[in-house]
């Protein structure tokens, strides 16, 4: 669905991607994470083609954004992490035109318009002015505004800042449902404890470069993420893994793993048994809520680390 | 309905705004009415009014129909959505206008009346149809400036906005004045004019330059919306403009021969054609090197694709300055080899020019490399220096012989030609390294 080649995007004075390349497969939902300056904002921009990389391609249903990027513009909802409304227009103005400048027909704009507001559950609220919004409602009012033409790829750029708990958990659900629609969504946040509410694969961005060159597995329904630990190090704990049947190492070294396990309790019993049998001295084997922080602040330092 | 078109007339033309637009109108014109006639008249009311809501304040409008989406962060949303460039040009320069037109027609009658009364009907359609099309022209270089700003993202929206403003109305006056000053040349018994050999009237000639030059300016609006919308532009066009601006010049040069009494042989007539032409040329370089980004990320890229020999590829992607820069170079070029043809001393300064330009060029890319993007300023004040302040220390110091060494010099010796192209080539060679990457961290490292 979204490829990227080897993409390097300049500003004046510094290099903001270095030869990106990912891969983000239909009807998932991906996350960029990163710190500030990273270049996530950049590398959305580049995937909204509003931005030409200096080298390497972005790809969008095989469109490539500098060859055809209005052809990409019509296939895809973008929210920036600063966006703007039309203060003064009515919430159903604002859809309506959002709807008739994605190329909906007069006829059809207005029930656009309405489908979009049921969707983020504005249905309510249609002649209310956009400037008299709260912040959550300015959010899902942009992003109804971002889907209203029901784009096959969706990019959010910083969805959930600024927004309640409550706002936050109607975020996850929508993203969730649209998702199940079928539509691509590439998220990019801050606030890794969310991520596992509705993404499937994490992308970690830093120096304009992704952290451990691959995205990782987030959440997946079948295969509950573990966390293990040894009470005595021992190197080949990694390939012992991946040698096992349903298991995928999402990060490993001699102390411990991160990994996905396919099935549930007796094939999780009998993983801890072949560890034990292998002689592997184990002093925790349960499922992890802080090991995506954990993996993200690993990468992230490393690169700090690098010169 | 064109959707940019109707967002704009929700936001601009509510109904309480042109009320009160309407009634400040009648007001006005009934104030008018009631003074004594030495005041003033309906007619000078409704022409302060015309210009009021159209100039001056459709001007700033039209101007900010971009650069407030960019500063409230709409434009990304605008220029993501399906709306053409046409659309998108049309929607916003009569959309963000709405209300100054409103207000602009409900001055044309009163302003168009004695015309009517005095002149007949022809006179009177012909002044409404100037009004008209100089208050389009004005919004349209407006909102052209204003786009053209976008480009170089200065950040500083109201001063941004009151440039653009400054040159749609400074359009329309300039307009506004010659067409004024025709009463004067009418008045000496000059109704006509003759372009290319052509007999013209006046006041006709004028308006269709005026129709022209719109429409030049509403193509530009509509490349650089073409640009924002991520539209590839091409060099064509540009080149095409400045085709014409050569041609309508040119069309000139027998009137100037006969103005400033000139020999009149064909060949010079082709020669002033030629002069006129570089000197066009020369002008479009100047404001188009200030004007354009020359970022030089995409002077980096544009590199890289010669050197890859994607010849086709780095030639649909030039810079208006890079073009209007090649056609100087080509025109000085031909100009050169007629005037040592016919052995006129101008061969030297003729020559000199281009290599002077090309400096001045080659000043504007290397500050900008390595401002890394910015310095447009700095670069203006060495030109600054170089043709104001050197010339005044040379000519103070009773060297002014030397000022030839410096800036192109009717009279000028042969040195002149080698200083000037001697500086634009160490300039040029100076800008290529400037957009090296990493080239300010080495300039602090030194």
């Amino acid at each position: 669905m979204i490829v990227l080649r080897d993409l390097v995007f300049d500003y004046p004075g510094h290099r903001a991607l270095h030869g990106v390349s990912l891969r983000v497969e239909p009807r998932t939902i991906t996350a960029l994470v990163g710190p500030n300056g990273a270049g996530k904002t950049t590398l959305l921009r580049c995937m909204a083609a509003l931005e030409t990389p200096y080298a390497g391609s972005v790809t969008i249903d095989g469109l490539d954004t500098r060859e055809a990027p209005r052809a990409i513009h019509a296939r895809l909802g973008y929210l920036p992490d600063f966006f703007g409304l039309y203060d003064v227009l009515s919430v159903r103005r604002c859809l309506h035109y959002a709807a008739r400048a994605h190329g909906i027909g007069s006829a059809q704009a207005a029930g656009a318009a309405e489908a979009a507001a049921a969707r983020v559950g504005l249905a309510d609220r249609m002649e209310q002015a956009a400037g008299a919004l709260s912040r959550g409602l300015r959010q899902r009012l942009a992003i109804a505004q971002a889907i209203v033409h029901q784009p096959a790829v969706l990019l959010l750029d910083e969805p959930a800042a600024g927004l309640d708990p409550r706002a936050r958990r109607d975020l996850s659900r929508l993203l969730l449902e649209l998702r199940a629609d079928g539509m691509t969504l590439v998220v990019s946040s801050h606030i890794l404890a969310e991520l596992e509410d509705y993404s499937s694969r994490m992308i970690i961005v830093d120096q304009g470069r992704i952290a451990g060159g691959q995205a990782i597995t987030v959440r997946d329904a079948a295969a509950a993420r573990l966390r293990l630990s040894l009470a005595a190090p021992h190197d080949g704990l990694a390939d012992f893994l991946a040698r096992q049947p349903g298991v995928t190492v999402i990060a490993a070294d001699a102390a411990g793993a991160l990994l996905t396990l396919r099935g549930d309790a007796p094939e999780r019993a009998a993983l801890l048994a072949a560890l034990v049998g292998a002689g592997f001295a184990v002093s925790a084997f349960a499922e992890d809520a802080r090991a995506l922080e954990d993996v993200y602040f690993a990468q992230v330092t490393s690169g700090e680390r690098k010169p | 309905m064109n959707p940019e078109l109707l967002r704009n007339l929700w936001l601009e033309a509510s109904p309480i705004r042109l009320a009160l637009i309407a009634g400040l109108v009648l007001l006005v014109f009934a104030a008018a009415s009631a003074v004594p006639p030495q005041w003033g008249s309906a007619e000078s009311a409704a022409q302060v009014l015309y210009w009021f809501f159209v100039v001056l304040w459709g001007t700033r409008n039209a101007a900010l129909s971009v650069v407030a989406e960019i500063r409230e962060r709409t434009w990304d949303g605008q220029k993501l959505s399906s709306i053409g460039p046409v659309q998108m040009m049309w929607g916003k320069l009569l959309g963000s206008t709405a209300a100054n037109w409103f207000g602009g027609l409900l001055c044309l009658p009163p302003m168009v009346a004695p015309v009517l009364a005095g002149q007949g009907p022809r006179a009177a359609l012909l002044y409404a149809g100037m009004m008209l099309a100089l208050g389009l022209f004005a919004q349209a270089a407006a909102l052209l400036s204003s786009l053209m700003l976008v480009r170089r993202n200065t950040g500083n929206w109201r001063l941004d906005t009151f440039l653009c403003q400054v040159a749609g109305i400074a359009a329309a006056f300039s307009y506004f004045t010659l067409w004024r000053s025709l009463d004067a040349f009418q008045t000496s018994g000059a109704e006509t004019l003759v372009w290319w050999g052509q007999v013209f009237n006046l006041r006709a000639f004028h308006l269709v330059s005026l129709m022209v030059f719109l429409t030049w300016a509403l193509i530009g609006c509509w490349r650089m919306m073409r640009a924002e919308l991520r539209f590839a532009n091409g060099p064509f066009v540009w080149l095409a403009y400045l085709a014409f601006l050569c041609v309508y010049e040119a069309g000139f040069a027998p009137w100037l021969v006969h103005r400033l009494h000139l020999d009149a042989a064909p060949l010079f007539d082709t020669i002033l054609r030629l002069v006129m032409a570089v000197f066009t040329l020369t002008a479009t370089t100047y404001s188009m090197v200030f004007l354009e980004p020359k970022g030089p990320v995409r002077m980096r890229w544009l590199g890289e694709q010669l050197r890859a020999e994607h010849l086709r590829r780095a030639f649909l992607a030039l810079d208006a300055w890079m073009l209007s820069y090649g056609a100087a170079l080509a025109a000085s070029l031909v100009l050169v080899a007629l005037l040592m043809a016919r052995g006129s001393p101008l061969v030297l300064p003729a020559a000199a020019l281009p290599g002077f330009l090309t400096r001045d060029v080659a000043i504007f890319v290397l500050v900008r490399g390595v401002a890394q993007g910015k310095g447009d300023l700095a670069a203006l004040a060495i030109l600054g220096a170089l043709y104001v302040l050197v010339p005044l220390i040379l000519r103070g110091a009773g060297l002014e012989a030397l000022l030839a060494l410096f800036l192109p010099r009717l009279g000028a010796p042969p040195l002149t030609v080698i200083a000037a192209w001697a500086q634009g080539l160490v300039m040029a060679w100076l800008a290529l390294r400037s957009i090296r990457p990493g080239i300010r961290e080495k300039l602090k490292a030194a």
